[in-house]
């Protein structure tokens, strides 16, 4: 059994040796100490661990702000939070940004083996020999954006269906309820349908393909699927989040707790007030009134808790260009310097839309010239939020194109924003890959992220549910 | 007459998001602006006289020169001591604040911005 790295961080050297005594009973782990926040984010950058177990109350840099960096940098990571201090605010602060467990001081010692233990086999089963690097052609016929990589399952046995069913379980808890409602129908359907398969040793390979909301869970056979009633009960069941094409059945589970963003994350907001009693009571001009009414009237684009990640990501440890550049080196710095090409294409997309507006125009922009951008910085790894951002903005262009089309001050503004859009990232690939000199390789991340954002409410006419008090703070 | 407002950011889009906030005010003359991609080209230029502002807002996060270094450098010229600066960043950590708040900054506003806010601000800072 491969040993797991696990890694206690709390600044009182008693608690870091009851902790390391309890954990050293259990097999499979090598354990690691750091002192603080800080000395955590460190280890991470040298050693990986796979689970960690924070204090949150620590000098320098205490237990939120460090877990909020190693999940921004290191998703993979479990952070158990252990803390003497029992507060609501701060456990749902925890999981927006990915904690995994909180648990409480005094110490549980049976608890914290449980926990670590628990986490310990869902991670063997991730890390096994399932996980796999993909091409990147998809599988599923539902979404061609995807990261690049898959998990695999290749089934020859009830055991092996027994895995696949851990692990999907794993990833969809009671949290996400748009995917957990479809887990139980999904296994139900493939357990069904390998059935027959498995009784005649053949190997059924399930493939399940990640993008950031979604996980696209595709069972391949040698031969075309024929639905028996049952299955095709459960097909019916899983409606629109189930297709059946010729060998494959594919499911799509959304694990992000929230609805896909751009599709239906959009609340009406249904204050609004009486233009009359507004006048009498504060003295604002008729102007102002009105401009509230439409204020009021706005639709609200909430903003999720893995986008408020995005927007409110920092790195401790800046990287410079020159020291990125030269770390990764090889072909993926061709890649982008080949993005080089794509800007005169950007524009003139863009003016062809502008002159010639049409649902085809629009896709062809997103699709083409902005699907590459998105395909290359992902592979890229490090800049999440830049190709979360240009995702987003292509999703809100293709739902919202009938609106577009039909408003030519919406789209000249829209043409014109996303230009703009265009020159930052060719400015963002000259610093960070050609001249090399910016001294913080995530300088644009979370800025352009939030540009994007307000060019969906400025061209929806939405108003941004920002979390933070985004009043401005006078000192 | 019209207040001079600069607007320091690399981000052409952040510039263009703000300024089609500030448009109200901006035809109506109560401010003009004025907009820098370079927070050392803007510092060039506030040094050598050939520009001023009655209020500049600064991202923080930008490739070479940080925004809070240039406030601090514009804070250290006594031509410029008193004048408002208001820092417009993703940036939300009370380190960050506390920094912006020890060199002299006015306020602080977190991206995305609401529009109806932004102006609000201003017409705070600026008594219009």
């Amino acid at each position: 059994m491969k040993n797991l790295r696990l890694l206690i961080v709390d600044d009182v050297e008693d608690n870091r040796l009851v902790l390391h005594a309890i954990c050293r009973k259990m097999q499979g782990f090598e354990i690691k100490e750091a002192v603080d926040g800080i000395d955590a984010i460190a280890v991470c950058e040298e050693w990986h661990p796979h689970i960690i177990l924070m204090d949150v109350m620590m000098p320098n840099l205490d237990g939120f702000e460090a877990s909020k960096v190693i999940k921004s940098r290191f998703p993979e990571t479990v952070i158990i939070i252990l803390t003497a201090v029992i507060d609501p605010k701060m456990e749902a602060n925890m999981s927006s940004i990915g904690v995994a467990a909180y648990l409480h001081k005094p110490i549980d010692k049976e608890l914290v083996r449980f926990k670590i233990q628990n986490f310990g086999s869902v991670l063997r089963l991730k890390e096994g020999d399932h996980a796999k690097l993909s091409t990147k052609e998809t599988l599923n016929p539902f979404c061609s954006d995807l990261r690049h990589y898959k998990t695999i399952f290749d089934i020859n046995d009830a055991e092996g269906m027994m895995d696949f069913g851990v692990w999907i379980l794993s990833r969809c808890t009671e949290q996400m309820p748009l995917a957990y409602s479809k887990v139980d129908p999904m296994i139900e359907l493939f357990y069904e349908l390998m059935r027959q398969r498995i009784r005649d040793k053949e190997v059924v390979s399930i493939i399940c393909e990640e993008s950031f909301e979604e996980i696209f869970v595709t069972m391949k056979f040698d031969k075309p699927i024929v639905l028996k009633p049952k299955t095709e009960e459960l097909v019916n069941d899983l409606q629109s989040h189930c297709i059946i094409r010729d060998n494959i059945a594919c499911v799509r589970l959304n694990i992000s707790g929230e609805s896909i963003p751009g599709q239906s994350s959009f609340v009406t907001t249904i204050k609004k007030i009486p233009v009359e009693e507004k006048v009498q009571s504060e003295g604002v001009t008729q102007k102002e009134v009105e401009r509230e009414e439409i204020q009021s009237n706005k639709e609200v684009r909430t903003i999720d808790a893995k986008e408020q990640g995005f927007l409110r990501q920092s790195f401790v440890h800046k990287t410079t260009a020159i020291d990125y550049v030269t770390e990764i080196g090889g072909g993926i710095i061709d890649e982008i310097h080949e993005l080089e090409s794509l800007d005169e294409e950007w524009r003139e997309r863009l003016h062809v839309l502008e002159r010639d507006p049409s649902i085809e125009n629009i896709r062809q922009f997103v699709d083409g010239v902005l699907g590459i951008y998105v395909r290359t910085i992902n592979n890229l790894f490090e800049f999440t939020a830049l190709a979360y951002a240009l995702s987003s903005l292509g999703i809100f262009m293709k739902e919202h194109a009938d609106t577009i089309i039909a408003d030519s001050s919406k789209l000249k503004m829209l043409v014109m924003l996303t230009e703009y859009l265009g020159s930052d990232l060719t400015s963002w690939r000259e610093h960070i890959f050609s001249l090399q000199d910016a001294g913080d390789i995530h300088y644009l991340d979370s800025s352009f992220f939030s540009s994007c954002m307000q060019i969906e409410g400025i061209i929806g006419n939405k108003q941004l549910d920002v979390d933070d008090d985004n009043d401005m703070e006078f000192f | 007459m019209a207040k001079r407002v600069i607007i320091v950011d690399d981000s052409r889009a952040v510039i263009a998001t703000a300024e089609l906030a500030l448009d109200g005010l901006i035809s109506s003359g109560v401010i003009e602006f004025k907009s820098y991609l370079n927070p050392e080209e803007l510092l060039g230029a506030l040094q050598s006289g050939a520009e001023n502002f009655d209020l500049l807002i600064s991202d923080v996060n930008m490739p070479q020169m940080n925004g809070l270094d240039l406030a601090r450098a514009i804070k250290m010229d006594d031509r410029y001591k008193t004048k408002p600066i208001i820092v417009l960043t993703t940036e939300s950590s009370e380190q960050m604040k506390m920094a912006g708040k020890e060199i002299g900054v006015t306020g602080w506003m977190v991206k995305p911005f609401s529009d109806e806010k932004l102006v609000k601000s201003l017409k705070m800072v600026l008594g219009v």
